[in-house]
């Protein structure tokens, strides 16, 4: 149903395995956007900001974002992509280990639009991921100024 | 060099005061010896006086009753013979005075003895002689005086008295050289008794000099001390804090990175339990169509197998997920910056009690409460949370059915102590560390739980600054005793 979404997702993920179970549960949901992943800070910005098919330059984007990545912190990126005057609008998902609600609060103030905390419990994880696949169908992604 | 400590410092100083009233008293002892040899001898030489006075006084009488008797012989007239009457009538008043004074001295007496029938012959001759020249004239009488001249009785008498006189002289003397020996003992006895307080006075005050002395340079390093423990204490309480510090951040950063993987693994075995099931479906379809290429081992590997170690994968995924949470939820305890507010324990605790109050009426057990419970500055949330999670074991570990818990809470001194007795089931003495470590437990284990409460007690204890220990028997229920600072100190800011 979501066929003709033109938005790409940029999954941001250094572990493997939450990348692979990330994807799995997002095509379950039925969602098929092209899905760009990362396994580290520097090469996920290059083609956020520099990459001919990146969001930069083409076309709007949803970003899936750990916090603990092995060359920077999540929260650089995430701010990073804030402050830029074409990348702002784009969606940003926190997607962590991590619920220590200081963390949390700074990432809603850098502008992170959902956190969600990766549960052990694999249902609850399936389940947040199959949400999120809901609110990618129901958000209104603007067009890029740019494209 | 001796040392003085207090107990013999105290006996010397008791000592030296005592030979002090000792020898003042000999002192004063001797001088009034002296005095009263003084006023002695004083009185012996005024003695003599008197009993040569009284000599004199008698040689003086016989003398004048002599000459007035024999002028009268001559030419009597009236005032001559009254001379000589007032006189010889002194005689014997002189005679027992003399003999008065002088009756402690046996040699006077006997010369008293020689004295007394001179002068009664004296008196008669010379009361024969005026009489006889009353009666028959001067003549007569002057011829019975002649002879009696010869007798030289009148020198006699002198000699007496001398003799009495040279005695006394003597017994003066002698009296006020033994008077003189004595004062010169005595004077002895003052100057020794003199340089004998002088030195004992010199050597108390070197011995409380010294003494004196001793007790500054102990004070000063004590001092020393006091000043050198007060840094180490600190250095100590820096360095535990540091370690405290670091172990938290370790404790942190490990339950977040061991999160990680076990979301990987929580979520494969999801996959593999999905896959697996996949895979039974076939076999099952396989069996029914085409039995022969389904064996014995394949079909259990499906069935039995692959559900079996997903089960465990699970189970013990979950439990150490529960673990993790856990160690996180200590590490944040010790973040927490504490808020100290003055809490009177009598609304503090029957407020924790009664959140208990379901609990307590499923076990049918009552917890009392000890009357007027100190207040105490501390932390509120901690406080709450160190007595419930202990009434909590209490319920859980402790009582039986219609069991009892008394919480009771003292000051003493800078401290305050808060205990919670149940009258249980106890906890082995050998168990009494084990209960406070993480993970641990004691006793029988039929009641669930993860060994946390009693270590997140004991790191909440150790937050305010106190401490927490147990005092308990196997069949004798058990008291938590939890000791803490009354008024919380804020510790050195962590490094």
């Amino acid at each position: 149903m979501n066929q003709h979404n033109p938005v790409g997702i940029v999954m941001i993920e250094d572990d493997e395995g939450h990348a692979r179970l990330i994807e799995k549960n997002i095509r379950r949901a039925g969602i098929s956007n092209k899905l760009t992943h990362f396994l580290d800070g520097g090469s996920a910005l290059d083609y956020l900001f520099n990459a001919e098919d990146g969001p930069r330059h083409n076309g709007p984007a949803l970003v899936l974002l750990d916090l603990n990545l092995p060359d920077m912190s999540g929260t650089d990126i995430l701010e990073k992509i804030k402050s830029d005057p074409v990348l702002k609008r784009t969606p940003v998902v926190v997607l962590t280990t991590t619920d220590d609600k200081i963390e949390i609060q700074r990432c809603y103030d850098l502008g992170a639009n959902v956190y969600i905390t990766k549960p052990v419990n694999y249902e609850s994880f399936a389940d947040a991921i199959r949400q999120l696949g809901l609110f990618l169908s129901v958000i209104q992604v603007p067009e890029n100024d740019a494209s | 060099m001796l040392d003085l400590d207090q107990r013999r410092f105290n006996r010397l100083a008791l000592g030296a005061v005592l030979l002090g009233f000792v020898l003042l008293a000999a002192a004063f002892g001797a001088v009034l010896l002296s005095q009263s040899l003084d006023r002695r001898s004083n009185a012996w030489v005024q003695h003599t006086f008197k009993v040569v006075d009284g000599l004199n006084q008698l040689e003086l009488t016989v003398e004048r009753s002599e000459t007035a008797a024999r002028g009268y012989v001559i030419q009597p007239d009236a005032r001559r013979r009254q001379t000589f009457e007032a006189n010889r009538d002194r005689f014997a008043p002189s005679l027992a005075i003399l003999r008065s004074i002088t009756a402690d001295n046996p040699r006077q007496g006997a010369h008293l003895d020689r004295l007394t029938p001179l002068l009664t012959a004296e008196r008669d001759l010379l009361n024969q002689v005026t009489t006889l020249a009353d009666s028959r004239g001067p003549r007569a009488a002057q011829a019975m005086l002649v002879p009696d001249m010869e007798k030289r009785r009148v020198n006699a008498i002198r000699a007496v008295l001398s003799d009495m006189r040279q005695e006394e002289l003597r017994l003066l003397n002698m009296r006020v050289a033994d008077a003189r020996q004595a004062s010169r003992w005595s004077q002895l006895a003052l100057l020794v008794t003199g340089l004998l307080l002088g030195l004992l006075g010199i050597a108390t005050f070197a011995t409380v000099r010294r003494y004196t002395g001793q007790l500054d340079a102990a004070r000063l390093r004590v001092d020393q001390l006091n000043t050198g423990l007060e840094a180490r204490v600190k250095e100590r309480t820096a360095d535990l804090q540091r370690v405290n510090a670091e172990l938290q951040r370790f404790a942190y950063i490990v339950s977040h990175d061991l999160r990680s993987p076990l979301v990987n693994i929580m979520g494969f075995t999801s996959e593999l339990d999905a896959a697996a099931k996949v895979l039974t479906r076939l076999i099952d379809t396989v069996e029914a169509d085409a039995p022969q290429l389904i064996d014995e081992p394949a079909r259990l590997a499906a069935r039995e197998d692959l559900p079996e170690a997903v089960g465990f994968i699970r189970a013990s995924t979950q439990k150490m997920d529960r673990l993790i949470n856990a160690i996180l939820r200590l590490s944040r305890e010790g973040r927490r910056n504490l808020r100290p507010e003055r809490l009177d324990l009598n609304d503090v605790v029957p407020a924790i009690v009664q959140t208990f109050e379901q609990q307590l009426a499923k076990l049918g057990a009552h917890i009392e409460v000890a009357p007027a419970l100190p207040t105490v500055e501390q932390d509120r949330v901690v406080i709450e949370q160190i007595v419930s999670n202990l009434v909590d074991n209490a319920l859980k570990y402790g009582v039986e059915r219609g069991g009892h818990i008394r919480i009771a809470a003292q000051q003493r001194g800078a401290l305050t102590e808060v205990s919670v007795a149940d009258d249980g089931r106890g906890i082995d003495p050998k168990d009494h560390e084990r209960i406070f470590d993480l993970f641990r437990r004691a006793g029988k284990q039929d009641v669930a739980g993860e060994g946390l409460g009693l270590a997140h007690v004991r790191a909440l204890a150790y937050r305010l600054g106190g401490s927490i220990d147990v005092i308990s028997q196997i069949g004798q229920g058990a008291t938590f005793r939890l000791v803490i600072p009354t008024i919380y100190r804020e510790q050195e800011p962590e490094a």
